[in-house]
């Protein structure tokens, strides 16, 4: 570990060039795009959780299935044959099997009119039996959701390494945990509007989408269109966290509908939709037994784990990875080298799963921290000596699971983390009768995994690679275009910074494209914190090849050996003797009968990138929360929250910390106020921001972070991906602190950690 | 006809009664700035000013609005408080995808006109009907109290 000191660009809290815009209340998003003629769109949707459609009577301009052109239902889930097929009909056909699910589509000038046209709508629907939660759903005699299934499971699968049965370990520790369902609940809900240009023949979609090439690819499939006749932009996207990288119905039927009517048809989600048929998340169940020495060494986990993965599979994944992923990293940072778990896809009457910042990994987190809890409590040491003693001291480590852990130092990461806490003042406070306690938790996050790593989870679309086009135009500009997305990343920013490092330019000198499958190469888009590694990757690549090309020129022009020609400030170099780039942009582009012999024309560089070792890497954090709880109330305030963090290499310290701060605070969502609820009948409880509660400033304490840096051995400049990491840990760190505020053992089992489940366990 | 006086000019349009004043300054007058994020007045993205006072765009019936001056972000562009908080902002990544960043600019530009931004625990308190997604808050925090100054 070393202190991280900007080398150049690199490294550097450059200002982000997208604040300007949005300060000015000028950024474009989805649902501010208009176009002449516009309708917009209005969904009836499903008022009970399953059921057969019958006799519909509605006015015109209303639309039901089958009635809005030809649409081919795709397959999704995991390429494998035990997994079943539930394929999500953008418009219900025949049978409803969550609340919320569109049913009809209405058309109006307005979408106050299109509500009107839906209220004017009668649908029978005779009910079927629903099954809110996946105990229900697999009682048996449990009525079967999709046809031809012979239970509620889209599949199973199980991992297991080395022979936990045959262990004999003295402790065992059996728990039943929990995580809540949640929304991602981006601030900007999903927009889009697709319009038809008669001028290029091309449908163009504008959508609020965290990948617009995969998007294409899918909805010009179902709709039977040539790729190269649908135009998908992404412009400015109001927050994804993982809910808006799906296929959702709402896009296919908009689509639909303005082909079929040769009109522009927009669509804008209210917040109620978002939180009732938009994609859903997290929601697992463990059922885990953690195998350990007297020492309190845990050596093994065995048991099952279930995902409930609602009415249909989202494509392309479906929620499979959700459940693999989970049971792959139940070990966490520690050396166990037995695992033996099953884990179950679920399908029950509640909206379909997507994916949510820390994917599988806050629940994995959840499970393995709260059973070291267990495990402390048990064998009679403190929590932080329970990880002290079985984290991983030393890197690379190949995990029971397979992951290859690559570089760090967790037990240092540990110290340092207590190293930010006042622990003996903490514990006077607690001897003094405050109801205080602070709580750790420690996470893995991969990123930057490349083909062979998704090709083997039998993923239909197989994110190992991105490309980026460089070019530099006849007066010296440059473009980077990228098909990853920039959605408060700050993308736009970073990877300026890392082109600029290479042409030694100032990061203003590019200007950053991404989000239009009309402008940039095909790409995957941003999910999974690979959108630094891969598209930083590509655009560092395609800086090389363009910078290769104008030393070569300027060296003909300089008359000087090539390889004394460097880029630095706008100029290229030979010893004293220089020139500016644009002189070179010139010739290359305007002037081509200056170039030297040989060398064609243009300057543009495509580069695609794939990191060269396919396991990915591995960003790393201890996270300790301090706080108080109320007794009579079952309140937690949290007072503080440390995250001591390695994420390799910061392109941008300050961006790195906007990312893990907000990853953090959205865990905390996870951990205390967060949870779509459902009752009996799986009708929806939570669809307003005053039953669904994000976490806002006064209920914050600052976030603190400190960065240890361990560059990564494989990537461009030893970066790691950062995005999801901060979510994954705080569940268990606040669940944690919650029990020693209260003098307790390890019971606290679910989120989110509401006073009502502090109440419930108080003795 | 609705007479709407908005970052001070006036336009007379046809509105309905349910239509809210965020609605109609979006789709009828463009100005996009006025973000919305719930439609029922918890996130804040679409706070704009009434004769000065923050209110939840989305929650004002566009009738309401008759007779008052409207004042959207559009129109704060060369307000000095709007200036320094553009400079804060983004001295503190205080915002990242930028779709509370109105609502956000327009309620801590109130808190310092009332001088109620003199603590981290002051402003926290001042912006809790502000809902952030991506920043976790700390940035805004400090950029408020910076642009206090």
């Amino acid at each position: 570990m070393v202190a991280m000191e900007a080398k150049g660009w690199i490294g550097a809290s450059v200002p982000r060039r997208e604040d300007a815009r949005h300060l000015l209340g000028q950024g474009v998003f989805a649902g501010d795009v208009t176009a002449p003629g516009m309708l917009e769109l209005a969904f009836w949707r499903s008022p009970v959780a399953h059921g057969r459609i019958g006799a519909v009577t509605r006015p015109a301009g209303v639309f039901g299935a089958g009635e809005i052109g030809p649409v081919t239902l795709l397959p999704a889930g995991p390429d494998m044959p035990g997994f079943r097929q539930a394929p999500y009909p953008p418009l219900a056909d025949g049978v409803v099997r969550f609340v919320g699910q569109p049913v009809l589509a209405a058309l109006a000038a307005t979408r106050g009119a299109a509500e009107d046209l839906c209220a004017r709508c009668e649908v029978e629907i005779a009910p079927l039996p629903a099954f809110a939660d996946v105990p229900a759903a697999l009682a048996p005699g449990a009525a079967v959701l999709h046809p031809g299934w012979a239970d509620n499971r889209y599949g199973s699968g199980h991992v297991k390494a080395g022979d936990v049965a045959g262990l004999d370990a003295p402790i065992r520790i059996r728990r039943k945990l929990g995580l809540g369902r949640q929304s991602a609940a981006p601030m900007e809900p999903r927009a889009l509007i697709a319009v038809p240009d008669r001028r290029t023949g091309e449908l163009v979609l504008h959508i609020s989408s965290q990948g617009p090439h995969v998007l294409r690819h899918a909805l010009a499939a179902m709709l039977g269109l040539p790729e190269s006749r649908l135009r998908v932009v992404a412009p400015d996207v109001g927050g994804g966290f993982g809910a808006k990288n799906r296929l959702m119905p709402e896009e296919v039927v908009a689509c639909a509908l303005a082909l079929k009517l040769d009109r522009p048809i927009r669509w804008v989600e209210d917040r109620r939709e978002h939180l009732m048929a938009g994609a859903q998340a997290r929601e697992h169940l463990y059922d885990l037994t953690l195998h350990a020495t007297r020492d309190g060494i845990a050596l093994g986990i065995e048991g099952e784990l279930w995902v409930d993965a609602g009415a249909y599979a989202l494509w392309p994944t479906g929620a499979f990875a959700e459940a693999g992923m989970a049971a792959r990293n139940l070990g966490g940072p520690y050396g166990i080298a037995h695992l033996d778990v099953r884990h179950h896809t679920v399908a029950t009457t509640k909206p379909p799963m997507g994916p949510y910042r820390g994917v599988g990994r806050t629940g994995a987190c959840f499970a393995i921290e709260r059973l070291m809890d267990a495990l402390a409590d048990e064998v009679g040491v403190s929590r932080y000596e329970i990880r002290r003693r079985n984290l991983i001291a030393k890197l690379p480590h190949v995990t029971a699971a397979g992951m290859t852990l690559d570089t760090g130092d967790y037990p240092a990461a540990l110290e340092a983390c207590v190293g930010m806490l006042d622990l003996p003042a903490l514990e006077a406070r607690r001897a003094a009768g405050e109801r205080v306690g602070v709580g750790f938790a420690i996470y893995t996050e991969q990123s930057g995994h490349g083909t062979a790593e998704w090709a083997g989870r039998k993923a239909r679309v197989v994110p190992g690679h991105e490309t980026a086009t460089l070019r530099m135009h006849p007066d010296g500009s440059l473009t980077l275009l990228t098909a990853i997305h920039n959605h408060g990343q700050g993308l736009e920013t970073t990877l300026a910074q890392i082109v600029a490092e290479e042409l030694g330019l100032h990061p203003e000198a590019i200007a950053v494209r991404h989000g239009d499958t009309g402008l940039s190469p095909f790409g995957f888009g941003t999910f999974a914190s690979r959108s630094l590694v891969f598209a930083g990757g590509a655009a560092k690549a395609a800086a090389e090849m363009l910078g290769a090309k104008l030393r070569r020129i300027a060296a003909h022009f300089l008359q000087a050996d090539l390889a004394l020609v460097e880029l630095r400030g706008g100029r290229a170099w030979a010893g004293a003797a220089s020139l500016p780039l644009v002189d070179l942009a010139h010739a290359a582009t305007m002037r081509q009968e200056r170039l030297p012999p040989g060398e064609p024309p243009g300057l543009e560089a495509t580069a695609d990138y794939c990191p060269p070792e396919d396991a990915g890497v591995f960003s790393y954090g201890v996270h300790a929360a301090v706080v108080r709880v109320d007794a009579e109330t079952g309140a937690v305030a949290l007072e503080d929250y440390c995250v001591a963090e390695d994420c390799g290499t910061m392109i941008n310290p300050m961006i790195v910390d906007g990312q893990v701060k907000g990853g953090v605070v959205q865990g905390i969502g996870t951990a205390l106020t967060e949870e779509l609820r459902f009752d009996a009948e799986a009708q929806p409880l939570s669809t307003t921001f005053a039953d669904y509660r994000l976490p806002d400033a006064p209920s914050l304490p600052e976030i603190r972070v400190l960065h240890l840096v361990t560059p990564a051995r494989c990537t461009v400049h030893g970066a790691k991906g950062v995005g999801e990491g901060g979510a994954i840990a705080p569940p268990a760190a606040i669940a944690s602190a919650v029990e020693q505020a209260l003098g307790l053992g390890m019971v606290v089992t679910a989120t989110p950690v509401t006073p009502r489940r502090v109440l419930s366990v108080l003795p | 006809m609705t007479r709407l006086c908005v970052n001070g000019e006036t336009h007379d349009l046809a509105c309905e009664d349910r239509d809210s004043l965020a609605g109609v300054l979006r789709d009828r007058l463009g100005l996009t700035a006025t973000r919305i994020g719930c439609q029922h007045g918890s996130c804040g993205a679409c706070n704009l000013l009434l004769d000065g006072v923050p209110v939840r765009g989305c929650l004002v019936p566009v009738a309401l609005a008759e007779g008052q001056a409207v004042t959207t972000l559009e129109g704060l562009r060369d307000d000095p408080v709007m200036i320094r908080l553009r400079e804060a902002f983004t001295a503190h990544h205080a915002l990242q995808c930028g779709y509370c960043t109105a609502g956000m600019l327009v309620a801590a530009r109130d808190l310092i006109l009332r001088g109620r931004a003199t603590s981290a625990a002051e402003v926290r308190a001042g912006l809790a009907g502000q809902l952030c997604r991506c920043t976790g808050y700390d940035g805004i925090v400090a950029a408020v109290l910076q642009a206090a100054q």
